[in-house]
């Protein structure tokens, strides 16, 4: 079943301003088993893919937030997450068809092999 | 302690003539704190007050005094995430800390008395408990020099921000707006997104032809003049260069402004040392005269400000700094307008008329070349959006410009006089500023 869980960045990844509860590690494991994983938000892109570049994880997809469901419509899977933590990333989640999942809020269970 | 209540120091009326301190009183230091996106609420050498004390001390060190020296201290108390901003403008309920920071006083709000004490600064004399924003208090601290109230005064702008949704607490974030508020902030916010910028810059955009994307070169510019100021949020923070593509690509806050149209609230804080111009000339660096300054807080028809509203508000506002300045349009060689909200920038421009443009041209303009490098260094100081919301890029920028250690951004162009703001159309303060005083 191919998954693919989509990253807001600040307030959500470690790395964001202000820092958020996801891990780079736990997005390398998510790479690691195959889940197509990428950023969205409002970060400019060449900002976004300068922190996966600095961190080295492929990623196959980085996207501004309103533009979500690009993403969609270019990568097939079962099931569609993206992982925020404003109302704003629940807004655009849901717009594009993706089940939005709050940051911390039980997403390590996204990482449970199927 | 001086009294403030009475003290009659705006100048907000035509026909008062050039200035009668004009070049008697000078800008001699200037100070930044690093400037943060919010305060990570547990480091308490980055508060709003402890970043204050740190602009103050950087002032001084740049002017050259000594805390027994400064007998004056105006600082803004009120916060810039707004008063209903909830968790973004207010620690409580949270438990606070140990003195001195067992209040709202240093982490969400700074005054003077807060100041004074922390700074342990005995020889002040003139302290106003209120002091209204920036973009009137270095007139207020211009006045108040002139007219010796105080020889040697700190002018301290907070500019704080924590975690949350800034200015969306308290009643902006509830799901009805109730009473008189379904007419005044039916949306959760009264702001300058709306009510100020969108209707006015759309009928502008009727008006005069052109687009809104046509703010554009001048958004990027702003960005690229902030990459190139040391304190900033953009230059500390590795925020890449705003190219045309992000920038048209950017989401809508309301449409049509853009992300991208909108500063960045930070946690910051800004202090200016303002001396007479005797005191200044003895002090570490050369002088920045001040040449005039100006206030003016306009009655709205409506809650809707509209465009001839606008035009005319901000004409009024260039003439009564012209006229207190003695200078004209062509005189100006710095230009640092207020650039929260992008839409506008242009209102200011075409009143001032800066290089000539009049109303309805300030699209070319921001077309042409408008670097530091270029004939018409437009907002070289990068403003609020190539800083972030600390709105004092305009009057540093100034300063430097005026003494020629602006470094990158420093303009090719003469460099003698300089026009700073921060102000909306309805409401605000300009300050001239002279590399002579005369």
């Amino acid at each position: 079943m191919a998954r693919l869980i989509s990253f807001d960045i600040d307030g959500t990844l470690e790395v964001g301003d202000p820092p958020g509860a996801i891990t780079m590690a736990m997005v390398r494991i998510a790479e690691g088993l195959g889940i197509i994983i990428g950023s969205c938000s409002d970060r400019m892109v060449s900002d976004q893919t300068r922190i996966w570049r600095d961190h080295r994880i492929p990623v196959q997809f980085t996207v501004l937030k309103h533009q979500l469901d690009t993403v969609k419509a270019q990568f097939a899977a079962d099931e569609y997450y993206h992982i925020g933590d404003t109302n704003m990333d629940r807004f655009y989640a849901e717009r594009s068809g993706f089940k939005f999942l709050l940051t911390g809020a039980g997403v390590e269970r996204l990482w449970i092999p199927q | 302690m001086t009294a403030q209540s009475q003290y009659r120091w705006r100048r907000d009326k035509e026909g008062l003539g050039v200035w009668e301190h004009r070049g008697k009183v000078a800008v001699a230091g200037y100070g930044h704190s690093p400037v943060d996106r919010r305060w990570d609420e547990t480091s308490m050498d980055q508060t709003l007050g402890a970043y204050s004390i740190l602009a103050c001390q950087k002032a001084m060190a740049d002017a050259g005094v000594t805390p027994d020296q400064i007998d004056g201290v105006i600082c803004c108390p009120t916060t810039i995430a707004g008063a209903s901003g909830g968790a973004a403008s207010n620690w409580a309920p949270r438990p606070f800390f140990d003195p001195p920071y067992d209040s709202e006083w240093g982490l969400t709000r700074v005054n003077a008395q807060w100041l004074i004490k922390q700074m342990n600064l005995r020889n002040v004399k003139y302290a106003p408990a209120s002091a209204p924003t920036i973009g009137e208090m270095v007139g207020m601290a211009s006045q108040a020099v002139g007219d010796g109230l105080c020889t040697t005064c700190l002018v301290i702008y907070p500019t704080g921000n924590l975690t949350g949704r800034y200015r969306r607490g308290g009643e902006n974030a509830e799901d009805y707006a109730k009473g008189e508020r379904q007419w005044t902030v039916p949306w959760g916010n009264h702001g300058g997104n709306d009510f100020i910028n969108i209707f006015p810059h759309n009928e502008y955009c009727l008006k005069y032809g052109g687009a809104h994307d046509d703010l554009a070169p001048f958004v990027i510019n702003q960005h690229r003049n902030g990459l190139m100021t040391p304190w900033g949020f953009n230059a500390t923070h590795d925020v890449p260069q705003l190219t045309l593509e992000d920038y048209v690509t950017s989401r809508y806050i309301l449409n049509p402004l853009r992300l991208w149209d909108c500063d960045r609230p930070v946690n910051a804080s800004a202090a200016y040392l303002f001396t007479t111009a005797d005191r200044a000339r003895e002090m570490q660096q050369p002088p920045v005269y001040v040449l005039n300054h100006s206030q003016h807080n306009f009655k709205q028809r409506s809650t809707q400000p509209m465009l001839d509203e606008i035009e005319t508000w901000t004409d009024f506002a260039a003439r009564q700094m012209y006229e207190g300045s003695g200078l004209s349009a062509g005189d100006v060689d710095i230009f640092n307008p207020y650039d929260g909200y992008s839409t506008m920038t242009q209102f200011y421009l075409e009143a001032f008329q800066w290089h000539g443009v009049k109303r309805g041209d300030a699209f070319a303009f921001y077309a042409d070349d408008i670097r530091v490098e270029g004939p018409h260094p437009f907002s070289s100081g990068g403003g609020n959006l190539g800083n972030g919301r600390t709105r004092t890029s305009m009057y540093t920028d100034s300063i430097e410009q005026l003494r020629g250690t602006a470094g990158r951004r420093q303009v090719k162009v003469r460099a003698e006089t300089a026009l700073c703001a921060f102000t909306t159309p309805s409401s605000g303060g300009w300050l001239m500023l002279g590399k002579y005083p005369s």
